[in-house]
């Protein structure tokens, strides 16, 4: 039976997030790469990432190779993150609403850094995190996993 | 330009969070938040064991993984290919992660949570940059040029109390740092000695310091204990970046004995950044210099290997003192007047050899010990001179037979004379050599 992610996390994987997605490499080496976005479908059974195709590239060749990914997003605020697996995904189309929900999400995150402390993030994120060659992957999560710091995480929330 | 891990050693500070990269064994990417990757050597970083994570378990079955680092100033995002080989428990690596990631804890929120159980230790296999076509950050205040500066205001010094003072003093003009001190190790008779390093167990003495509103000097600190007890234990300098609500770092550093009268180190209540590093020359360990500031960062990692020149320096002139002989004759004295006035109850404890004046704790141990003799030797016979050598050889003053840092020791008591009774007081009269000047009345007693 599909997994669907309760209302609190759509909303949480649709905030202000740090998020990174990693995958494993035909040669066998694990990679990541800062995504950029999160758009969570109205069902809840399935969510857009938004990463640079660019900055992105070994992540995207080790999917298009057949290899599981894992999305984590963590709120730098409060620590409070999850990570979703999922065996499968696939690119889809980068629509003018996903390139504006990256770049939304990109100004959260940046400001978020600089209510912290990190003046600079706000400019510096929007030159590093820039929308120009976005790739969009679609996720079915297999499994949903509470990863904030502390004993109690690797928690799974919730399983396909 | 191949990058090394020495070129990227700001991402390695726990200014922001890392994420590490892994697969199971069923070809399952993982990723997770780091909460350290620190710095080792060249070759190498260390990741903060905390939990049974996945991440641990994938690492022990395939060793192989991914961290991305983050430089704090440009933002620009670092990918290391590493090969975990082992994990430590224990020991200086150990010690120094454990203190770092109490600042880290605190800064990110998380002190009840971070707990080090060990450091997994990685080879670095390769760096790469995420983003190539973003301008590094500005590079921080050259450390070599601070240091040279440094050196160049410390100059050449001809007694201990001197280096003592001048050594903090001009790190204010090299470094900009306004909080510090000279904390001396107190060597312990079981344990010193011609090939034995060091004590097992013992405690330093803040000799000097520097920007506080009390010298603190006498303050006491456990080896092992708090930062400056730690990069005495291990040897090593010990750098936190953050302000941390671990109190075993904070400015209330535990003491040897906490029932037992002590003098408040003269610490920042809230700092923000803090770093000990150890003068030594040789094997022999002399102290630690303690540096800290409200400012966050305040100290790099450049910052902290020139510093660590500097503690041997520092160490090296304290060899070259030590081993100077004593002058044969004191300065001629002048007249003096006959102590005058109300009496001053002076009262001995034997156990812990503390001397208390009218009530007031003044100082213990062998400090405490060599003022108990010199006001004896005063009342019976009227004797003001004294040297070092007959310090040394006597019964009565529980010295080790090597390393006794006799001199150390009587600076100490002359500064906490100074600052707490000055109607005692200790005046240097040549190299090895002091005169005692009483100018009231002594009421000797002991419990």
């Amino acid at each position: 039976m599909p997994l669907t992610l309760t209302p609190d996390q759509a909303a949480f994987l649709q905030g202000t997030l740090s998020m990174n997605v990693g995958a494993v490499g035909r040669d066998g080496w694990p990679c990541v790469t800062r995504a950029q976005g999160i758009s969570v479908a109205r069902d809840r059974r399935s969510l857009t990432v938004l990463l640079s195709a660019a900055r992105g590239q070994a992540v995207l060749d080790a999917l298009a190779a057949g290899s599981g990914i894992t999305l984590v997003a963590s709120r730098p605020l409060t620590h409070a993150t999850l990570q979703l697996k999922a065996a499968r995904t696939g690119r889809v189309p980068v629509t003018a609403a996903l390139r504006a929900t990256s770049a939304r999400c990109v100004a959260a995150f940046g400001a978020e850094l600089a209510s912290l402390g990190y003046g600079d993030a706000v400019t510096a994120l929007a030159a590093i995190l820039s929308t120009d060659t976005l790739a969009a992957l679609r996720i079915v999560p297999d499994i949903v996993f509470d990863q904030t710091p502390g004993p109690q995480a690797g928690t799974v929330l919730a399983r396909a | 330009m191949k990058l090394t891990l020495e070129a990227i050693r700001a991402c390695l500070d726990g200014g922001l969070p890392s994420v590490v990269a892994t697969c199971a064994p069923d070809g399952t990417p993982n990723v997770a938040y780091a909460s350290q990757v620190h710095y080792v050597d060249g070759e190498h970083v260390a990741l903060s064991f905390q939990f049974f994570s996945k991440t641990r378990e994938n690492v022990l079955a395939y060793p192989y993984a991914q961290v991305q680092v983050i430089e704090p100033a440009s933002f620009r995002h670092f990918r290391l290919r590493v090969r975990y080989l082992r994990t430590e428990t224990a020991g200086p690596l150990f010690e120094y992660m454990k203190a770092q990631l109490a600042g880290i804890a605190t800064h990110s929120g998380m002190d009840k949570v971070f707990v080090l159980r060990g450091a997994d230790i990685y080879r670095v296999l390769d760096i790469e940059c995420a983003d190539p076509h973003v301008p590094a950050a500005a590079p921080p205040p050259d450390a070599l040029i601070a240091l040279r500066r440094t050196l160049d205001h410390l100059g050449a010094c001809d007694d201990l109390a001197q280096l003592a003072d001048r050594a903090l003093a001009a790190l204010s003009y090299g470094f900009g740092i306004r909080h510090a001190l000279l904390a001396l190790l107190d060597t312990q008779p079981d344990n010193a000695g011609p090939g034995k390093t060091g004590p097992a167990d013992g405690a330093l003495y803040t000799l000097a310091s520097l920007g506080y509103p009390t010298s603190g000097v006498g303050a006491e600190v456990a080896l092992g204990e708090g930062l400056i007890g730690v990069a005495a234990r291990e040897r090593m300098p010990v750098r936190i970046n953050h302000r941390t609500g671990d109190y075993t770092y904070q400015a209330a550093l535990r003491v040897a004995d906490a029932a037992a009268a002590r003098i408040p180190l003269p610490v920042l209540a809230d700092a923000h950044s803090q770093i000990a590093v150890p003068l030594v020359h040789g094997a022999r360990l002399f102290g630690v210099l303690y540096a800290e500031s409200e400012q966050d960062a305040f100290f790099g990692h450049a910052d902290e290997d020139a510093l660590v020149v500097y503690g041997r320096h520092v160490g090296a002139l304290m060899a070259r003192l030590a081993a100077l002989p004593d002058d044969e004759t004191a300065v001629p004295a002048p007249a003096v007047r006959a102590p005058r006035g109300t009496p001053l109850a002076v009262r001995y404890f034997a156990h812990d050899h503390s001397v208390f004046v009218d009530n007031d704790y003044l100082i213990k141990g062998v400090a405490g010990s060599i003022l108990w003799t010199l006001l004896n030797e005063h009342a019976a016979n009227g004797r003001r001179d004294f040297c070092n050598r007959e310090l040394r050889r006597d019964p009565r003053l529980p010295l080790p037979d090597f390393g006794d840092n006799l001199e150390t020791r009587l600076i100490l008591l002359q500064r906490r004379l100074a600052e707490r009774c000055p109607q005692i007081a200790l005046e240097k009269t040549g190299r090895g050599r002091f005169r005692l000047d009483v100018t009231r009345p002594l009421a000797l007693s002991t419990n």
